[in-house]
């Protein structure tokens, strides 16, 4: 396809997917969609989400974090009517926004594997800077699939294949799931068995993108480069095939069109070619094609999953649900739901911020997480009630560093000239046992949720945890000790974990507890332990 | 051949091959006989190897069905003269001008008898007539419980003391092999044993550095003297290295040498430094022996030249010789040799010193100072 | 292949979520759906619970200084060759008290590894595979726990016993089975830092903050309950039964008698640990004993080293047998390798994949019988050439598994046994 024609293809999609004029707000055709999933279960559904639910919900997810007393306090006593929406938009020009999805991208792009080329600080702040700027979604995948690492500049872009070492089938099937949401593992040597839509020819032609690259000097080297042949083809054979036959393909993206190579001139196969110690520089290279062949308009694949993943984080499952076993046998709960987050995402030239927004908006985002009397084992994909997800140890960190006021007396120590920057600089540090401890085998979601042994005795004895409990100047256990009305250490100690008000009876049970202490320091160092370590703090409900 | 006198001091630079016995397995111990004819060595074929310097015929002890290393001679006593070799060379010589060659040699002369007793792996002792022509074990003693890793023979010649691997020094009666006292007291595997040539102590070395000075009268040790630098207990593979692989009285009783390896960084591929640590018998004093070059490995045996120098040997990439004259704790000449030496013997003239070879060969040398000179060592 | 539904919500599927370390049902649904989590075959498991035992050799442990001694050969070493309990099997000296043993012991003599390296060879005895790109096999650990594991049981079903260093959670070791299944690691037999209470924090005040979080995730899930939340709460209840149960990792509990017996060092106390454990319901434990790659007096190292490992061993036998455990426990003796048959000019033995022995003993294995040999100096095999993907089905089977069988991890058929190998029939009982 020429420049020209693939422009003439763009804008015609573009034109075809863009935003319907005079329609109703996503956040409300989403409302629509799902409602029309509820069937007989109508009657069922949750309320809307209390202020402090929402509250607590909408930080976790725009911020990675739980907000503070006065946070809480501020928005229970705001009276306005779009108080929610507001919060949104003043979350999502966070810095915190920023941090939070960057911490979001580096598991699904990363997925918790060892740091072993581009530094996780380097990394970190290049996707940092990507969301605080809200580098469109397309944009941002394009310089991952397309940097290779020779430019220091650009050189944390290129930490997706350089980390996986460019291992061919590494980054082949990792494309397929993360970027297209196709678990393509089976058809590297066969077609897949069961799933009609994974063929062994599409697993190859992505893998022809890359079969000319490799890491130069070699893997070995942790400041190696990718560079890139001239010539080799992927040949592939199913292990089915009695036959043996040998097959071959060019690149091309799963049901796409393989990209037209130009023939090389002999002679003029590279600009820079190979010979001991150089990286060879092809004249044409595959690899450049590839970024533009994953996040191209006719690769519908791409923004499809990208909705799915944004809509999976706020919501605690996927319309596609693995996000990334996307075929024929595992159909969406809502297609046509899912196609519109598509189209509307690409419409929206992949703002991540801007689908991320509409989600939190909706209704069924807003929806509580406590089963309405009457609905027993709500089915999850039908999104009756709110799904309690559990916090990524990023969250949890955080959460756990604000609820006990960890983070306000961080903060404090910084001065009236705080920035956010600054309290992060202090608080990020914590994070490594969290992540090493809870991150394990990388994120779990509401069904692949367990706690074992080691991270729950990590929560219950480990030191990360329990060194946040230590009285400190301006910290939660300082503060509920200079609380002499046990009703308000109750209140200040449910708000600042909890991000709600006790109840009666919660206000009774540290009523009770510290009446009966003898040592009234040990039973509040307890007490916060406690809210710690349940569920309702484990889980962003 | 035609033999100089011993010098009264030694110039090692004039050690030359003067012989070498090639044997089809990798050799283990060498020990001169007290006349200095013959070289014996043992071998990973279980056999005793008997070398007969004058002659060059080889004649093999079969008898352990395991390793041996130790060898000790039960000598007449007053010890037989050192060997006239030149004396039936020159008739032998004078013999064949007169004849020609291709008639029958002279037979050579007969040597004094003497026994040998060998120690081996399965901690057996065996006696054995050393001269013998067709030698078979005269008497087998099982004497250890695992390796019986070293003999020695009192300077009268009534005793043989063995040790071994179940931490006990035994001593014998030379003449029927009948077991006369067991020295308790080591705790580790005893590695090397020598008498003072007083006859009136024995001192013994285990894996752990510790060595026992044994007063024969008593059965009881003295005092402990320490070569514990010549072991560790190596915390990355969990084992422990080390013991005296050689040992040597000075012939006048005034000092002791034990020798093996220090600075072991790693026990599994033998990375350390040969030590060789003399010891003043009066105050107990040690005395570190190093080699000159910086050389990895362990070093096998050491003897006192009755010159005065003190000799090393011992190998691991590579096999040397070292020297030590006067008072300069590192090596005053360093020779290279053609194997691993994995033990030596010099004769007790010092006339000649010998190593076993891990590539199955004895090199015997002499101070000829002709014939090729001997390979240095490359410097680093 | 059985195809995998991710999305389905079965009771099945929800109490997987609830699984423990150590359980038996999957972590996740693509496991909850493996053959093995049927009912019926795990009630089949319960009657008689098998464990797996492995010790480690670590460093490559010389077949001829062990099981295949080759006395007066020119390979053979200095060591002899004793007779055993079992008429007609010698084995070498070092090993007098497993000697006595034999009956007990079945020996693999014709194992090929094909891999003279540490590191791929540890890998390729402890996963009955070959290295493979894009797929990393679960070790037999991980493997025994999952496919062994009882629900009724808070231990950590896979545990390795390490010579030194520090303890810890999760070895990279069960790969695809998940997290619960990954081995804890007991650094010179410690148990992990936070098993215990920290020591300003009094049984009183754990029992109160505890109750305190319970009455809390008790309101909340009155009106909050998801099988992930149950998950989590159960998990507080799991860990404090762990915790009840430290004592289980204390050795200094046993009887000084028992103590006698496997000898009083480290590797005695580790032997002792492991039984200890096994006893307590934990799947599979592998102890390491450290070290044996011997390139340099390969002689002496193997007398101190045998030396250490021939006591504890014998005695656990005798301990298992003693307490009936023995035909429920499998166990197994094997290293990353064996060692040259050529002794090197530093009476060293070197690496070497080629032909040499594992030992096992226990559940399953039928006692004296020796399967494979090596020709007269151990320089080859000769006979009946296995490698290690036999030996793995062998295990499996031993302890009554079916090592046909598939794991599911991402709903792709994953053989749990090398289907190129097959189990070494004639070592079963």
């Amino acid at each position: 396809m020429s420049a020209l024609s693939r422009f003439v293809a763009a804008v015609a999609l573009l034109a075809f997917a863009g935003p319907i004029l005079g329609a109703d707000p996503l956040h409300a055709r989403i409302d629509k969609q799902i409602a029309a999933g509820f069937g007989a279960n109508a009657k069922h559904i949750a309320p809307r989400a209390g202020d402090d639910e929402f509250l607590r919900r909408v930080y976790l997810d725009l911020v990675g974090t739980t907000p503070t007393v006065a946070e809480l306090n501020e928005f229970l006593a705001d009276s306005a009517k779009d108080k929610r929406a507001k919060l949104i938009d003043k979350l999502l020009a966070s810095p915190g926004h920023a941090r939070r999805m960057a911490w979001h991208l580096d598991v699904m792009l990363m997925e918790r594997g060892a740091d072993s080329k581009v530094p996780r600080a380097a990394w970190e702040a290049y996707l940092v800077a990507a969301f605080a700027e809200n580098k469109p979604y397309d944009a941002l995948v394009r310089e991952l699939l397309s940097a290779d690492g020779s430019d220091p500049k650009t050189r944390p872009a290129a930490k997706f294949f350089l980390d996986r070492n460019l291992e061919p089938h590494a980054v082949t099937k990792d494309i397929g799931r993360i970027f297209l949401g196709r678990n393509m593992q089976c058809a590297q040597c066969h077609d897949h068995p069961t799933v009609d839509d994974y063929k062994q020819a599409d697993y190859y032609g992505i893998q022809a993108f890359l079969n000319r690259s490799f890491l130069f000097p070699n893997a070995n080297v942790p400041t190696a480069v990718i560079a890139e042949k001239a010539e080799g083809d992927v040949s592939f054979m199913s292990v089915f095939d009695k036959n043996k036959k040998l097959n071959s393909t060019a690149p091309r993206m799963p049901g796409g069109k393989p990209i037209e190579e130009p023939k090389a001139e002999k002679g003029k196969e590279y600009k820079v070619a190979p010979a001991a110690n150089v990286k060879p520089v092809p004249t044409y290279s595959r690899r450049e094609q590839l970024a533009g062949a994953v996040t191209s308009a006719e690769n519908k694949a791409f923004a499809r999953n990208a909705a799915n993943r944004v809509w999976a984080m706020m919501m605690g499952r996927g319309i596609v649900h693995p996000v990334d076993v996307d075929h024929g046998n595992n159909r969406p709960s809502h297609p046509e739901l899912l196609n519109e987050l598509a189209a509307e995402f690409v419409a929206h030239k992949y703002d991540m911020k801007w689908l991320v927004r509409e989600i939190a908006l909706s209704d069924v985002y807003q929806r509580s997480s406590e089963t309405p009397a009457g609905l027993d084992d709500p089915p999850a994909d039908r999104y009756l009630v709110a799904i309690m997800k559990p916090l990524t140890p990023e969250q949890f960190a955080y959460a756990a560093m604000q609820a006990t006021g960890h983070t306000d007396a961080e903060r404090a120590a910084l001065g009236a000239k705080w920035t956010e920057a600054q309290l992060d600089a202090r608080l990020a540090p914590r994070l490594g046992p969290f992540r090493a401890m809870l991150g394990r085998g990388g994120d779990a979601t509401a069904d692949t949720f367990s706690s074992t042994l080691d991270q729950t005795l990590f929560l219950k004895y480990g030191s990360a945890v329990r060194g946040l409990l230590t009285p400190r100047a301006g910290n939660l256990t300082d503060r509920l000790n200079k609380i002499t009305n046990p009703d308000a250490v109750a209140d200040e100690l449910f708000a600042a974990v909890f991000s709600r008000r006790p109840t009666a009876d919660e206000r009774k049970d540290v009523a009770d507890a510290l009446k009966n202490t003898t040592d009234r320091g040990k039973t509040i160092n307890e007490m916060v332990w406690a809210l710690v370590a349940s569920a309702e703090f484990r889980f962003n409900h | 051949m035609d033999i100089p006198p011993p010098r009264p001091v030694l110039d090692p630079t004039t050690a030359r091959v003067e012989r070498e016995f090639k044997h089809v397995r990798p050799l283990i111990g060498c020990r001169f006989d007290p006349s200095g004819r013959f070289l014996f060595a043992t071998a990973e074929d279980d056999s005793v190897q008997r070398f007969d310097l004058l002659t060059g015929t080889r004649t093999a002890f079969v008898g352990h069905t395991s390793w041996a290393r130790g060898m000790a001679f039960v000598a007449p006593n007053p010890t037989a003269a050192p060997m006239d070799a030149s004396a039936w060379q020159k008739a032998q010589a004078a013999a064949q001008s007169l004849v020609g060659f291709g008639v029958a040699a002279l037979p050579a002369p007969k040597a004094a008898p003497f026994t040998l007793v060998t120690a081996d792996y399965h901690g057996k002792l065996i006696w054995w007539q050393g001269d013998s022509d067709a030698p078979k074990p005269l008497k087998t003693v099982a004497a250890h419980d695992g390796y019986a890793r070293a003999v020695a023979v009192s300077p009268d010649g009534a005793t043989v003391a063995s040790c071994g691997n179940d931490q006990k020094v035994k001593l014998w009666k030379a003449a029927d092999g009948t077991a006369i006292r067991t020295l308790e007291g080591h705790e580790s595997h005893v590695y090397n044993l020598a008498f003072h040539p007083n006859g009136t102590r024995l001192v013994s070395c285990d894996l752990k550095g510790v060595v026992k000075d044994w007063n024969l009268k008593t059965g009881k040790s003295e005092r402990d003297l320490d070569a514990k630098i010549l072991t560790k207990y190596d915390p990355g593979f969990m084992a422990d290295i080390g013991g005296a692989r050689g040992m040597a009285f000075k012939a006048d009783g005034s000092a002791f040498a034990v020798c093996g390896i220090t600075n072991v960084s790693n026990a599994f591929a033998g990375v350390g430094n040969p030590l060789a640590v003399t010891f003043d018998w009066d105050s107990g004093k040690a005395k570190q022996l190093k080699p000159k070059d910086a050389f990895q490995g362990t070093m096998w045996g050491v003897a006192f030249h009755p010159g005065g120098a003190v000799l090393g040997a011992g190998g691991g990439g590579q096999g040397r010789v070292w020297f030590w004259k006067g008072d300069d704790p590192a090596s005053a000449h360093v020779l290279t040799v053609p194997a691993n030496a994995r033990d030596l013997a010099l004769s007790s003239d010092g006339a000649r010193f010998a190593i076993a070879g891990s590539n199955g060969t004895a090199y015997v040398y002499n101070f000829s100072g002709t014939g090729p000179v001997p390979q240095m060592p490359k410097k680093k | 292949m059985l195809p995998c539904n991710y999305a389905c919500n079965t009771a099945d599927h929800a109490t997987t979520r609830r699984a423990f370390l150590g359980s038996a049902v999957g972590a996740t649904a693509a496991l909850g759906m493996a053959g093995f989590a049927n009912p019926a075959h795990a009630a089949e498991l319960k009657k008689a619970q098998k464990r797996v035992l492995v010790i480690f050799l670590e460093g490559g442990v010389s077949q001829l200084e062990t099981w295949d001694p080759k006395p007066n050969t020119d390979t053979g070493g200095p060591f002899k060759a004793i007779q055993t309990s079992v008429a007609g099997t010698s084995i070498c000296e070092l090993l007098p008290l497993s000697a006595k043993q034999m009956h007990r012991i079945a020996l693999v003599r014709s194992l090929n590894s094909q891999t003279d390296d540490h590191g791929v060879g540890h890998n390729v005895m402890l996963t009955g595979r070959k290295m493979e790109p894009g797929i990393v096999y679960p070790h037999l650990g991980a493997v025994s726990a999952r496919l062994l594991g009882s629900n009724a049981n808070a231990l950590p079903g896979h545990i390795r016993i390490l010579p030194k260093g520090g303890s810890g959670f999760n070895g990279a070791d069960a790969t695809f089975l998940g997290p619960k299944f990954a081995s804890v690691g007991l650094g010179d037999g410690k148990p992990p830092a936070d098993l215990f209470r920290p020591g300003n924090l009094t049984a009183t005040e754990d029992d109160e903050r505890d109750a305190f979080r319970k009455r809390l995730d008790q309101r909340f899930a009155k009106s909050r309950k998801s099988a992930a939340t149950d998950a989590y709460t159960e998990s507080f209840t799991q860990a404090e039964r762990v915790v009840k149960q430290a004592a289980v990792f204390d050795v200094d509990k046993e009887p000084a008698k028992i103590a006698d017996k496997y000898g009083r060092h480290d590797f005695g106390r580790h032997m002792l640990l492991a039984r200890r454990l096994l006893e307590a319901g934990v799947t599979y434990v592998k102890v390491s004993h450290s070290n044996y790659d011997t390139h340099h007096e390969n002689f002496d190292f193997h007398i101190e080293q045998l030396g250490e490992f021939d006591r504890p061993f014998a005695a656990l036998l005798d301990d298992l047998a003693d307490r009936g455990m023995l035909d429920s426990t499998l166990v197994v003796v094997m290293s990353e390798m064996g060692r040259t048959p050529r002794i090197n000019d530093r009476y060293g033995r070197d690496h070497w994949g080629r032909a040499w022995s594992v030992a096992l003993a226990g559940a399953g294995i039928k006692g004296g019988a020796v399967v494979g040999k090596t020709n007269a100096n151990g320089t080859a095999i000769a006979d009946r050439e296995v490698w290690s993907g036999h030996l793995f089905h062998t295990y499996l089977q031993a302890v009554g598994l079916d090592s046909t069988k598939n794991f599911y991890p991402n709903e792709r058929p994953v053989p749990i046994a090398d289907p190129k190998a097959a189990a070494i029939t004639e070592v079963l009982a």
